[in-house]
Parts: C-alpha cells; sequence; structure tokens
C-alpha cells in the first residue's frame, strides 16, 4: 500500500514538471514576455523559499540571514562576469562554496542561541555583510556591479529579447531544490530535521546529534541559496548590496514560505503562487497611480490570510479539504442510521 | 495526495484565469503615441518621483492640446506629426534597481510604449535605459545625475541635466573664486554622500575635481539611505571640521542631515549640494530657518523668472496637476524638458522610426525655454552639452542666485550664520 501511494506521488510529481515545462507553449504565456516574468519570480522565489524551508520550516531554526547567502551567490557570479570577463559558471559555483563556508563559520556560534535569540544574531549578520560590501572596493561598494553587453546564450547564461531560456533555467533550479527536498523529507535526515523541530532535547536523548544535523540543514539550505542568487543577477544584470543583502530580502525567504506553509514541500510553491503575481499585478495596475495603493492592498491581502490561517495557505486548503472530507463522512454516518 | 492533486489543480486553474484575463487586455487607440514614466512613485523618494511625473503631464498637456499662452516650442499646434497626441503610461521602480529593469520592459513589450522619460534614480535609471538601449529604443533621462549614465556609450540614451561632474567642477570654481575675490581661504573639503551609486559617484568626482582644484578632502562620509539617525556620520565631519561641506543627501536624509548639525551646533564654512534634498522647495520649506546659507547647483526655481520668463505659463499648468503651493524644481522641470525635446524630435524626424529620431536628436541644437541657457543639444553618449546650472543660496527661504557673478542676484553670506544666531 505504502508503495503504492509513493508510485503515484512520484506520478504526480512529474505531471507537475511536465506541466510547467508546458506552460511556455500556451499562446497567452508565449505572447506576453510579463507574464513570462512572473512565472519566473514564482519558479525563483519558490526555490529561494524552498532553500530557506530545509532550516526555517523542517528544522525550525527561523534565519533572517538567508539574504547573505543568496547576496554570496549573486555576487559569485557578478565578479566572474563583471570583474573577470569570464562566464557566470565558475563563479555560481564558487559563490555557493563560499556562502556554504560562511554559513556553517556564523552559524556554528549562533546555534547556541535558541528561538527569538537565534533569528535575532541572524538580522544582525545581514547588517554586518550589507555595511562590508557597500564599502568593499573590490566587489565596487555601493556602486555594485553592471554587467557589460556580452554575447547572448547558455555560455554566458544571458538573454536580452526573451524570457523563455531564463523560464527554463529557473525551471532547472526548481526541479534541483524541490527534488532535494522531497528526498530529504522521505530520508533519515529529514526525520532528524523534524526530531530537532519538535524538542532538540529529546532528539539528543535519542542519540541524534542536533549541532551537526543544523549544521548540515544550514550548509546545504545557504548552497542551494547561493544558486537562487546568482540566477537572480543573471536575469537582472545587475547587483548592489542593497538588491541582493538587505532585511527586505531576507523577509522574502520568510514569508513566501510560512505564507504557503512552512515544513511542507509545496508549501513555498504556494506561497510564491500567491505573493508574487500579487505582488507584480497590483503594483502594474495600481503602482502607476503613485499613492502606494498596491503596497497597501498586497500587505492587507498577507495580514488577512495570515489571521485567517497562520498554518498559510497550506493550512487553508487543508482545513477546506478536511471540511469537505468530514461532511462527507457525517453525511455516510447518517445513511447507516436511516 | 489525491487531495492535494485537487486543491492543487483548483488554484493552478484560477491562476490561470488570471493570467489570461489580465494577458488580454488591450488598450485599442488610433493616432497615439504612447510614452512610459517611471519613476519613483512610493519609497524614501516618492515626492520627487511625483513631481517628475507631474512635470512630464504638463509637458504632454501643453504638447496635446494648443497652449497660446506658453511660450515654447509645440504649445501653438494640437498634437505631434499632423494630429497624434501623447498617452501616458505611468508605472512605479519604487526607487529598485531590479523593480526598474521589469518595468522598462513591460512597459516596452506589453505597453507597447514609444520610448521612457525617467527614473529620477541613477541606479534605476542605469538597468532601465540598458533595456532600452538593447531594443533599440528611446530613453529620455530628465534628472539622473550619475556621470557615469552617459558615459556608456548608449545610441538612444539622453540626458538633460547636468551631471556629478559638472557640479563637483563648479563647487570647486566657486571656491577658488571665494579664495581669490573675497579671501576666504577655503581649503579643506568634507564629503557626506549616500552609499548608492547616486552619493558614491557624485562623491568620486567630488573628489577628482578637488584633487585637480588643489583642495584637501578630509573627510569621506557614506551613509546609508534611509537612515533614522546620522550622529555619527555629523559627528565624523565635526571631529574634521572641514571648511567646506559637499553633501548628496536625497530628501528626508538631506533634512535629517541639517537637523542633525542644529542638534551638535556644528557647521562648516560653506556648505554646497548635489541635486539633492536642497533643491527641493518643500524640503526648504519644512527646515525653515534651518535650511538657510545652505547652497547648491540649482537648474530652476522660482527666483530664476527673469532669467527664464517662458516657465511662468507652463508652472501654472503644473501647479494644476502637483498643488497650487508647489513650483517647479531642478529636478522635476528637467523631466518636462526630455518630453518636449522627445517631441520635438519626432516632430522634425517627421517619423517614429528610432534610428531616424535618434539621429535628429544628436544633429540639433534644440530650443528649450524651460532650460537654463535656453538650449539642448546632445554629445556621443547623450549628454546635454548644454546643461547648466547655477549656484544657489537659501536666504530667507528663497533660493538667491549668487554664483557665477555676472549672474548673480546677491551676495553669498559667509560663513554660514551660526545655529544660535539665527
Amino acid at each position: 500500500m505504502m508503495k503504492g501511494n509513493k508510485k503515484k506521488q512520484d506520478l504526480y510529481w512529474y505531471v507537475l514538471i511536465v506541466l510547467l515545462i508546458l506552460i511556455p507553449f500556451i499562446p497567452q504565456v508565449a505572447a506576453n514576455s510579463f507574464t513570462q516574468h512572473v512565472l519566473i519570480l514564482i519558479l525563483l522565489y519558490a526555490s529561494m523559499s524552498q532553500a530557506w524551508n530545509i532550516i526555517g520550516g523542517y528544522c525550525g531554526q527561523v534565519s533572517f540571514g538567508h539574504s547573505v547567502f543568496f547576496g554570496i551567490g549573486a555576487y559569485g557570479a557578478g565578479m566572474a562576469v563583471v570583474r573577470f570577463g569570464l562566464p557566470p559558471w565558475p563563479g555560481i559555483i564558487l559563490g555557493a562554496l563560499l556562502a556554504t563556508a560562511v554559513a556553517i563559520l556564523i552559524s556554528y556560534p549562533c546555534f547556541k542561541l535558541k528561538g527569538h535569540y537565534f533569528a535575532i544574531a541572524t538580522f544582525a549578520i545581514v547588517e554586518i555583510f550589507n555595511r562590508l560590501f557597500m564599502v568593499w572596493y573590490w566587489v565596487n561598494g555601493a556602486l555594485g556591479l553592471d554587467y557589460p553587453l556580452v554575447e547572448v546564450g547558455w555560455r554566458n547564461f544571458m538573454w536580452y529579447t526573451t524570457k523563455i531560456p531564463y523560464y527554463y533555467g529557473a525551471l532547472v533550479l526548481f526541479i534541483i531544490i524541490f527534488g532535494i527536498v522531497r528526498f530529504i523529507e522521505k530520508n533519515r535526515f529529514g526525520y532528524y530535521l523534524r526530531a530537532v523541530r519538535e524538542d532538540q532535547e529529546t532528539a539528543e536523548a535519542t542519540g541524534i546529534n542536533s549541532t551537526m544535523v543544523k549544521l548540515s540543514a544550514m550548509a546545504l539550505s545557504a548552497f542551494l541559496a547561493a544558486f537562487c542568487g546568482a540566477f537572480f543577477v543573471q536575469y537582472n544584470l545587475r547587483v548592489d548590496p542593497t538588491m541582493v543583502m538587505s532585511l527586505q530580502v531576507s523577509m522574502v525567504f520568510v514569508l513566501v514560505t510560512i505564507l504557503g506553509g512552512a515544513g511542507t514541500l509545496f508549501g513555498p510553491l504556494l506561497g510564491a503562487m500567491i505573493l508574487i503575481p500579487l505582488q507584480e499585478y497590483t503594483r502594474v495596475l495600481w503602482g502607476g497611480l503613485g499613492r502606494g495603493t498596491d503596497l497597501i492592498l498586497f500587505g492587507f491581502l498577507i495580514i488577512l490570510i495570515m489571521v485567517r490561517q497562520p498554518k498559510g495557505i497550506m493550512g487553508l486548503v487543508d482545513e477546506y479539504f478536511n471540511y469537505k472530507k468530514m461532511r462527507k463522512v457525517i453525511s455516510a454516518e447518517s445513511d447507516i442510521k436511516y | 495526495m489525491i487531495y492535494f492533486l485537487k486543491k492543487f489543480s483548483l488554484i493552478l486553474l484560477t491562476f490561470i484565469l488570471v493570467f489570461t484575463l489580465l494577458s488580454g487586455v488591450v488598450l485599442a487607440q488610433e493616432k497615439v503615441i504612447k510614452i512610459g514614466t517611471l519613476f519613483p512613485l512610493t519609497g524614501s523618494c516618492a515626492l520627487a518621483g511625483s513631481r517628475c511625473k507631474a512635470a512630464v503631464e504638463t509637458a504632454v498637456e501643453v504638447i496635446n492640446n494648443a497652449h497660446p499662452e506658453c511660450d515654447v516650442p509645440l504649445a501653438a499646434q494640437e498634437g505631434i506629426l499632423g494630429g497624434y497626441k501623447i498617452v501616458l503610461v505611468h508605472a512605479d521602480h519604487q526607487g529598485k534597481p531590479d523593480i526598474a529593469k521589469t518595468e522598462a520592459e513591460r512597459l516596452f513589450n506589453q505597453e507597447k510604449v514609444y520610448a521612457i522619460v525617467g527614473c529620477y534614480n541613477s541606479a534605476c535609471t542605469n538597468p532601465a535605459s540598458f533595456v532600452a538601449e538593447r531594443q533599440g529604443k528611446i530613453f529620455m533621462c530628465g534628472c539622473s545625475s550619475s556621470a557615469a549614465l552617459t558615459e556608456r556609450g548608449l545610441k538612444y540614451f539622453f540626458r538633460m541635466a547636468p551631471t556629478d561632474k559638472t557640479e563637483s567642477i563648479e563647487f570647486c570654481d566657486v571656491m577658488e573664486w571665494m579664495n581669490e575675490v573675497k579671501g576666504t581661504n577655503l581649503h579643506t573639503i568634507g564629503i557626506i554622500y549616500e552609499n548608492t551609486e547616486f552619493g558614491k559617484h557624485a562623491a568620486d568626482e567630488g573628489k577628482l575635481a578637488a584633487a585637480e582644484a588643489g583642495f584637501e578632502v578630509i573627510a569621506d562620509v557614506p551613509f546609508s539611505p534611509g537612515a533614522t539617525n546620522m550622529n555619527s556620520e555629523v559627528q565624523t565631519l565635526k571631529a574634521k571640521n572641514p571648511d567646506v561641506v559637499f553633501g548628496a543627501c536625497l530628501g528626508g536624509d538631506y533634512t535629517l542631515w541639517v537637523r542633525t548639525m542644529k542638534q551638535m551646533d556644528w557647521l562648516p564654512k560653506m556648505c554646497l549640494n548635489y541635486c539633492t534634498g536642497y533643491q527641493d522647495p518643500v524640503i526648504a520649506q519644512q527646515l525653515g530657518d534651518d535650511g538657510n546659507y545652505f547652497m547648491g547647483g540649482t537648474g530652476y526655481s522660482p527666483e530664476f523668472a527673469d532669467l527664464m520668463p517662458a516657465v511662468a505659463a507652463v508652472e501654472n499648468i503644473y501647479k494644476t496637476k502637483i498643488g497650487p503651493s508647489v513650483p517647479f524644481d531642478s529636478d522635476s522641470i528637467q523631466e518636462a524638458v526630455a518630453t518636449f525635446i522627445l517631441a520635438q524630435a519626432i516632430e522634425k524626424a517627421g517619423t517614429l522610426d528610432y534610428d531616424k529620431v535618434s539621429e535628429t536628436l544628436y544633429a540639433n541644437e534644440w530650443d528649450s525655454p524651460l532650460s537654463m541657457g535656453g538650449k539642448v543639444a546632445f554629445v556621443p553618449g547623450g549628454q546635454n552639452a548644454k546643461a547648466m546650472s547655477m549656484m544657489t543660496q537659501l536666504q530667507g527661504g528663497e533660493y538667491k542666485r549668487v554664483y557665477p557673478p555676472e549672474l548673480a542676484t546677491h551676495d553669498i553670506i559667509f560663513p554660514m550664520i551660526p545655529w544660535n544666531q539665527r
């Protein structure tokens, strides 16, 4: 029975991937580069948030410092292209490795703190790195790195007139990150993560090395977040510290995941599917009015969702279907009575 | 899992519906040229962005309708190219470069605008104008002042305002003139700037100009824009005590900087500001007496009425859009100039072909009664070679012309009056 369920779940996952592969062939999407942009952002933000979900959702360590790893990844690609005139690929790998190393170095002492104190420490780390990059001459400080006009194509991972390759690039990132988390979820490491989240002392009593589990989760999370940063810079063709290493960016990681449902596989995707179109289309529809109407509405909707269901959209969806299921059971019981 | 699939399908279908509806919106118009505006309409520079937007709307109002009371090109006729009206599509970049790029792409690809006017923040103008260049479309920049923007060798980018470079040279000219004529013995400089593309460029140009003129920069003070406290920055300036301070503080940061200097009871002998909060008449009004005796390069102020007589009639229309008590300022007026120049170029080229309009923009010297000096002409890279500003000093809450001497109406009050003697 379990084996049958697993096969079914695999099938759904592959169907989802095939659907995502086919989306650009829908005429409305193919003809509208803004829709493509929104889809790219959904995939990117879902991937970013999934990376955060490993440490924040599954392991329960709320980190507000992920923009640092995202930023290091972005600067890795940016430096390769702008400073060294290379394709971004070596910079992407180096950036991801560096982000992992930084994550381990800063997390080790921070993991001695618990709950709110850990979150506050990660806040401070963002500010430290932001200031550092602002004044670091080698990475062009506050001026940031502006991409030169280079040959388009996969070698430079850069296109000027089409967004379709970016969409597929984001999709690959999405499949890799969601694939990894899907694997972890069913793996022993996934159970360790959830055990540490639920009760660290009990987990340790059962022989789990909680420090090692948290460090491994943070390292993996940072490594994947750095890849997302590299994609972000290749897509925007510019990077500066405020764009990538700020509390605002860190909040995106947390917000999307919590909105969708932290500690669930599809929560980040659902969060991104709600948040990104809302953010982009409210700006398009009302941003030009210049009264911040889009931002007011955006904030209001987030408050509404979170007040209604703190477990996020996944919680709302579960609530709805549980209710329907219960109604079915009640009606079946009623049938038996009569 | 079957439940999940049902839920997921429901959400997916909703989104496909929303996408379809939104992407299907088409605006059917005839004899219309759509122009996009891209300014910070929310965020810390929202006030300035709104004024820039209103300035472009004013220019379009004059271009589209006969306004015989306005003595500016195209005011006497209705529309351009034999009756084409300009329709504006507004967008907000929130002061963020990535959003500026996205919105520029959307304006060109979805809204099908012919050109974009913007973006106020240099950091946003940079990626947005790259989008235009890659698509071979025109980007008109009014007031973004980073000199680097016109050093990129772009073909379709045109900027009206003077750059940080020209302003820095002008600052040093004023200092030299003061030393020669008034014997002020100014020698040391402090630079305070927001740590962004704009501020950093301004500071770099300031240092270069100072080195060339033989002045010494003894304080280099960057700060994060949107700061809530500038005590440490002002403390650094106070400790170094430079003769002159060059300031690059936008909007609310400028107010905070001035008030913190008052709180710490310190002033340099002279304070020269790039195109920032100093030039904002609303901020000057808010600061009241505290804003007095600061100086800066100014492209326009109501006190320049005798030098730029054509502005008044256009300004009356502008005031109907932004508020009766808000006149043009140095930044917003440049956005109106950008719109007028683009319309003149299209009219002269007699076509909307991008290459021909771009060539026409480069090939001619344009009448621009809203610009100081009255002319606009572009050099390769898109910089307006005729861009001028004048040094003003706030005296009694009004921008008084103080330099160059041949155009000055008032003497520079030197040194700045200490806080406790005001």
